[in-house]
């Protein structure tokens, strides 16, 4: 008996430890994060969500008129709608996910889970009333600049003394005030509730998923509001204007033509298991699926496109060209170079030089060699190549053809599928030949991280070089080459410097990726709304394209 | 007897198959040595020339102008640049290595709540285009300096505190970090190490490779950087050597032989850093000795 | 052990430097004071040398500098204001600027003192200014191009220089203002933002056509070609000679260019009114016919890699064409290429009776700020661009001036520079590019057309299209207008 009891407490020992020792980590973890956080957050998330809040602007480098959606519709036309619902729906499932989630969790171990969502709400309803407080006190702050005209002392004093006035408008307090005191509230609850209702570890995990649960719910809520009037006031300005407005079919049709791709995507995988006359029947379902779902967006998508900002709309075209082109030749010949490098080869700290200069070659310098080189003149030194060999002059970065165009010229291929322009080509060449530079700097870091002795047991084991590379090299650099791609994605998404310099009038604007068109609508035309709305739509399909990279990642990602 | 001939001709054949290999290793590297270098070569040779066999796209200068060199430096304000160059790369070198370390090593190697939401959070601030960011980023700045003890504008802070950490270098050494086998932290638990010693005496030393990766990029970004410096500085007390290479630009034209003459300039402390951090990754880390 | 050691070091170094930056800091502070203090001491050592007379006598008479009694500036004392300069001005240009600004710090009767700024270039200024309205760093004078006025406009950003200028007591006389070319000061006149006067020129310069003079002259031509048709010979002339696709005149496909064209055939790419574009009036079409046609035959080539001035000091072309700002570039290039060759420069060959020249340049413009520091940046503007000043400023910038009666100081550089002293001849016939706030991305748009042109499309099709684009862009970028 005394035994037992005493096994007892010490198991209880032994959990409180635990739950201790987690508790612990979790601080300190928040602790290491809490500097880098603070900088990041300060200086790049606030400049996200400040640009979000400048696109719902006319912004012409001060702020404007209240736009809504107006400057995404005009980047995307009706898409923008459809966008928008789609985060919002995005949101709200998240959101019920996790409960479910939680709810599952909670009826298997016990927990008391549903006492935790009042204290829940409320915080998170006072984190969103600090947002609240903080974009009502923003324009205060914003409005400075001019309120300083006229005023010839400019000290320390005079600063401190506007923003203390902007600070004391009633709106901004009243809003800081009752944000701070629902978040009291919140807290107070919660601790209430663990004091006397739930005073299990467990219990602080919920409160802080409950606070996540109702941030999503409350912002998806508010862009699903913000979705709706504005499609509200699209129709009644169409009703006005005695024109006929689709948004609604539209939305319809398009979710509609997604859910199909997506849905035969499910399916065929699941066919991929089962391998009979069943199986065949479910692929033939899928691939029908896919036809329709293809049909609808072929016939609902292209009206959309021609109505929106055609530069935007071919930026995009631009940029995924640019990035489907670059990313698997920069990293595969990356990879090939880094791993040869890795080899005990003579002199290769030496060519490890060389193959890092390109990336701190003066991109002037580079791309004057590579105007040379890629010259539209006849005899041109890569001209010079090609009439060698028997081909024609080719005018390079002053060319807007397409690739598949040039590639088969008697096809007819329309412009909008025709691939990459021939100026285009050039500057992913000169992109491929920069980072690769880059590339295998960090690839070689990644192999230095990768002990010798799983190589010396593989030799020893009788795999070859082949062998080795593919079930040692590969799966202990997955992480870093999840990293690269995700950053190569992301770096072609946002490439400007280089993009900028080989420019050229001549080849007629197909070289602007989407970051250029954004760079030209923000310094060129100071049109910050305009611009910004831009920059969100590119930074949500970036986002989009991570998610999926994500997705594939974690089934082929091998952290050791 | 048999037996070991053999093997010598199995051995010879083999070291006849390595050689082949090599060889087809050197042709392949030396070839894209080539490709990788000759811009490079011009701009070294470009730096020498007169101006008019700079914009004529000359290969070599007829007579080699040193004094390029001596120009370019006065001319760019080189010697007060330089310092300030280096002051701002070593602040916020200091600062990545102390700040995005420390999240790394979070974000890798321990559990919290919110851990993945964070670090997507995070990550999203890559994505926005660097142009977007620049208004907002120098109204704050702005703030900070006007309500702080200090002025950020014009002044060291401006220039070094955003960056002194980055999604990029989180990220990247995040990676890294996942990479170390999780036995180490467990026998080093087992030492009494919390997760700052464990950190600093085991995590850091193996991964020196990422750490100097970290250092040459955030160096080569720093070192870089020009529409921040310049919208952030006033005059030439704090600016770094990127705006005085850009002065070489005018409405005719540029001085494209002073120009490169400054890039080489410019360059000259990437290689040296690169040269003394490529040591450090040359040979893969033998982490066996670590484990026992 | 090693690694262990570079961590502390770095550790270290992650403590110490930011210390020792701030430590640095207040020794810092004494050297932000430095340059008022040399300007504080050069008026004490500087007035006892040569402007004395000029100082001196004024106080005991009336103060000039004593606020106006009347009029929109009545009361705004600019006495002792230090007025901030942001310029783009780099290398041995801002030397000389800093010289000139000196001399009027120690020597202007009132006190005024300007701290002039190199701020990278004229798209880096837009941005620091476009920042600077949120939170109030402001310059007390800026520089940018007429299109950047309209932007600053959007926030009602800027002083209208006509109350300065048509001020009894700070303006101009009657004499001075006649002594401007009329069209400069027209160019900073913006119709579309109520017909305030937003820039002020303190220079320009000239869209010309350069030649090799040397092989014109080979060539059996003497003179220049003034008519598009003696071009079109001259330039077939050169590329026959060479029969390689060089020769003749290298096309230029900037904005800049397309008006000047439509100029010298007696157009305008602007609108009467001033607030829309014409790029497909008759002009334009036959100017773009006839470039397109010699490039058909070979008489014109593109050359898009690097500088055209090179191809014209080694008779790689015959006529090249684009700013005059590059003369010195261009008498580099030909006493480098060993041939002896002379350039000159002449006016774009044209179909009116005189030439019409398209003549561009950056102006100087005052931000809101505080009245006395406006007005105190006005009094330097009429410095800076009297006839004295302007001529040593030419002598550094190698611009032309914005007055008529700057020549007269000039007489030796005109002979040092004779294809200087040919392109001043030209400004007489000056007009201007539109001024409007889209022009950045129409000059894109132009640029865009010329080349589609090039390459096939239709002419008068293509310009219809880029007229009605850029009109739609004007009124969509107004239409924002908060």
């Amino acid at each position: 008996m005394a035994l037992s009891e005493s096994a007892i407490s010490a198991q209880r020992s032994l959990l409180r430890g635990q739950r201790i020792r987690k508790i612990r980590e979790s601080l300190t973890a928040y602790l290491f994060l809490l500097p880098a956080i603070t900088i990041i957050g300060v200086f790049g998330l606030f400049p996200l969500a400040f640009a979000f809040y400048v696109s719902l602007h006319h912004w012409r480098i001060v702020r404007g008129k209240y736009a809504g959606l107006a400057n995404y519709v005009k980047a995307i036309d009706n898409l923008a709608y459809f966008a928008f619902f789609w985060v919002t729906i995005l949101l709200i499932y998240l959101a019920v996910k996790k409960i479910i989630a939680m709810s599952k969790e909670a009826r298997e171990v016990g927990g008391k889970l549903s006492i935790w969502a009042l204290p829940g709400l409320i915080t998170a309803v006072g984190l969103a009333w600090f947002v609240k407080f903080f974009f009502t006190f923003l324009p205060g702050v914003l409005e400075i600049g001019m309120k300083l005209r006229g005023v010839a002392e400019r000290t320390p004093e005079v600063f401190r003394k506007f923003l203390k006035e902007a600070w004391l408008e009633p709106a901004v307090q009243a809003s800081f005030r009752q944000s701070l005191l629902i978040l009291a509230i919140g807290l107070i609850t919660a601790y209430l509730v663990h004091r006397f209702v739930d005073d299990t570890n467990r219990g602080i995990g919920y409160y802080s998923a409950f606070i996540s649960v109702f941030i999503l719910l409350i912002a998806g809520l508010m862009l699903g509001w913000l979705t709706w009037t504005e499609i509200q006031a699209a129709y009644a300005k169409a009703m006005e204007e005695g024109k006929e407005l689709a948004i609604w079919s539209q939305l319809v049709t398009i979710s509609a033509g997604f859910l199909l791709l997506y849905l035969s995507w499910i399916v065929w995988q699941r066919a991929q298991k089962t391998e009979s006359n069943f199986g065949f029947a479910i692929r033939f379902g899928a691939a029908a699926a896919l036809i329709l779902g293809g049909w609808i967006l072929i016939a609902e998508l292209p009206p959309i496109i021609i109505s929106g900002d055609k530069d935007w709309w071919r930026g995009l075209q631009v940029t995924a060209y640019y990035s489907f082109f670059t990313v698997p030749f920069q990293l595969g010949l990356s990879m090939f170079l880094a791993s040869l490098l890795f080899q005990n080869i003579k002199g290769k700290s030496f060519f490890r030089l060389i193959y890092f200069l390109p990336y701190i070659t003066n991109p002037v310098a580079a791309a004057g060699i590579f105007r040379v080189l890629f010259s539209g003149k006849p005899n041109s030194p890569v001209n010079n190549i090609i009439t060698a060999l028997g081909g024609q002059p080719l005018k390079w970065l002053d060319d807007p053809t397409g690739l598949f165009q040039l590639l088969f010229p008697h096809a007819n291929i329309p412009d909008w599928i025709a691939g990459p322009s021939l100026a285009l080509v050039v500057i992913i060449l000169y992109n491929i030949w920069t980072y690769v530079g880059y590339d295998t700097v960090i690839f070689l870091a990644g192999l230095g991280g990768i002990p010798k002795e799983l190589y010396e047991a593989a030799s020893i084991d009788g795999a070859d070089r082949f062998a080795q590379f593919r079930h040692i090299t590969v799966p202990l650099l997955s992480p870093t080459i999840y990293f690269l791609t995700l950053i190569a994605v992301i770096g072609t998404f946002k490439a400007f410097t280089h993009v900028w310099v080989l420019r050229s009038a001549a080849a007629l604007g197909t070289t602007d990726t989407a970051s250029v068109v954004i760079f030209l609508e923000f310094s060129r035309n100071t049109r910050y709304g305009y611009a910004s709305s831009l920059a969100i739509i590119l930074l949500g399909v970036v986002l989009i394209l991570t998610l999926i990279n994500n997705y594939v990642a974690s089934k082929k990602v091998f952290y050791g | 007897m048999a037996n070991e001939t053999m093997t010598e001709t199995l051995r010879k054949a083999k070291a006849k198959r390595f050689d082949i290999a090599h060889f087809l290793i050197y042709v392949i590297l030396i070839f894209g040595a080539i490709i990788a270098a000759v811009p490079f070569l011009w701009m070294v040779s470009a730096s020498l020339m007169t101006l008019s066999e700079a914009t004529g796209r000359a290969i070599l200068p007829k007579v080699p102008q040193w004094a390029n060199y001596i120009d370019a430096w006065k001319e760019a304000n080189f010697s007060e640049y330089f310092v300030n160059s280096v002051i701002i790369a070593a602040i916020t070198i200091a600062g990545q290595m102390v700040f995005s370390t420390l999240a790394a090593y979070a974000f890798a190697q321990m559990k919290f709540p919110g851990r993945d939401f964070l670090f997507t959070l995070i990550l999203s601030t890559l994505m926005l285009p660097e142009a977007v960011t620049w208004v907002p980023n120098f109204i704050t700045v702005t703030w900070l300096g006007r309500i702080g003890p200090i002025p950020w504008v014009n002044n060291w802070p401006a220039l070094t505190v955003p960056f002194m950490a980055s999604a990029f270098n989180i990220f990247l050494l995040r990676q890294f970090f996942m990479q170390i086998p999780r036995d180490l932290w467990d026998s080093a638990q087992i030492d009494g190490a919390g997760h700052l010693r464990y950190l600093v005496q085991i995590v850091l030393p193996i991964s020196k490779a990422a750490l100097m990766t970290v250092i040459l990029f955030t160096f080569i970004g720093s070192w870089n950087s020009l529409a921040w410096p310049m919208l952030v500085t006033n005059s030439p007390e704090w600016r770094p050597i990127s705006v005085g290479l850009s002065s070489f630009f005018d409405e005719a034209g540029a001085q494209v032989h002073l120009q490169m003459a400054g890039a080489v300039i410019t360059i000259a402390p990437i290689l040296l850093l690169y040269f003394t951090a490529q040591k450090q990754f040359t040979e893969g880390i033998a982490t066996s000795g670590l484990k026992g | 052990m090693k690694l262990r050691k570079l961590f502390a070091l770095l550790a270290l170094l992650a403590m110490v430097l930011p210390l020792l930056a701030a430590c640095a800091k207040p020794t810092e502070a004494p050297a932000t004071q430095a340059p008022t203090e040399e300007v504080t001491q050069a008026p004490t050592e500087e007035p006892t040398e040569a402007p004395t007379e000029e100082v001196t006598p004024e106080p005991t008479e009336e103060d000039p500098c004593a606020p106006a009694t009347d009029g929109p500036w009545a009361g705004v004392d600019p006495r002792g204001q230090t007025v901030v300069w942001w310029h783009n001005h780099s290398r041995n240009r801002e030397e000389g600027l800093k010289a000139m600004v000196e001399e009027f710090n120690s020597t202007n009767p009132c006190g005024i003192t300007v701290d002039p700024q190199n701020q990278g270039h004229y798209s880096d200024i837009r941005d620091k200014m476009n920042a600077g309205f949120s939170t109030g760093d402001l310059p007390g004078l800026v520089v940018g191009y007429q299109n950047d006025e309209a932007f600053y406009a959007l926030v009602d950003g800027l002083v209208d220089l006509n109350t300065l200028i048509d001020d009894p007591k700070w303006g101009f006389t009657e004499e001075e203002r006649a002594d401007f070319y009329e069209k400069f000061l027209e160019q900073s006149v913006h119709p579309a933002f109520g017909g305030k006067r937003l820039g002020f020129p303190p220079n320009r310069s000239i869209e010309v056509l350069y030649y090799n003079k040397t092989w014109l002259n080979e060539l059996g031509y003497e003179n220049p070609p003034v008519t598009p048709e003696e071009f079109e010979e001259m330039a077939c002339a050169g590329a026959a000679a060479n029969g390689d696709g060089t020769g003749g005149y290298i096309l230029r496909d900037d904005a800049s260019a397309v008006a000047a064209w439509t100029f010298a055939f007696g157009g305008n790419v602007l609108t009467e009114d001033g607030t829309h574009y014409v790029y497909n009036g008759d002009a334009t079409v036959q100017a773009l016919t006839l470039l397109k046609k010699m490039y058909d035959e070979g008489c014109a080539y593109f050359f898009t890699e690097g500088y055209p001035n090179p191809e014209l000091a080694n008779r790689r072309a015959i006529f090249t064409q684009g700013s005059s700002s590059g003369i010195p570039y261009y008498k580099k290039d030909f006493e480098e290429s060993g041939t002896g060759d002379e350039f000159d420069i002449t006016a774009i060959p044209h179909t009116t009776a005189e030439p019409v020249e398209n003549i561009y340049g950056g102006d100087v413009m005052i931000p809101k700020t505080s009245p006395e520091v406006e007005l105190a940046a006005w009094l330097f503007i009429k410095w800076f661009t009297s006839p004295e000043q302007q001529a040593q400023w030419i002598r550094i910038s190698n611009y032309f001036p914005t007055r008529k009666s700057t020549i007269n100081f000039l007489g030796d550089y005109v002979e040092e520079n004779p294809q200087w002293g040919h392109a001043y001849e030209l400004l007489q016939y000056g007009t201007f590019e539109p001024q409007l706030i889209s022009y950045a991305q129409v000059r894109d748009m132009v640029s865009a057309a010329y080349n589609e042109i090039m390459q096939g499309a239709d002419i008068k099709a293509t310009l219809d299209k880029l007229t009605e684009d850029a009109n739609a862009l004007q009124d969509e970028l107004m239409s924002e207008v908060p």
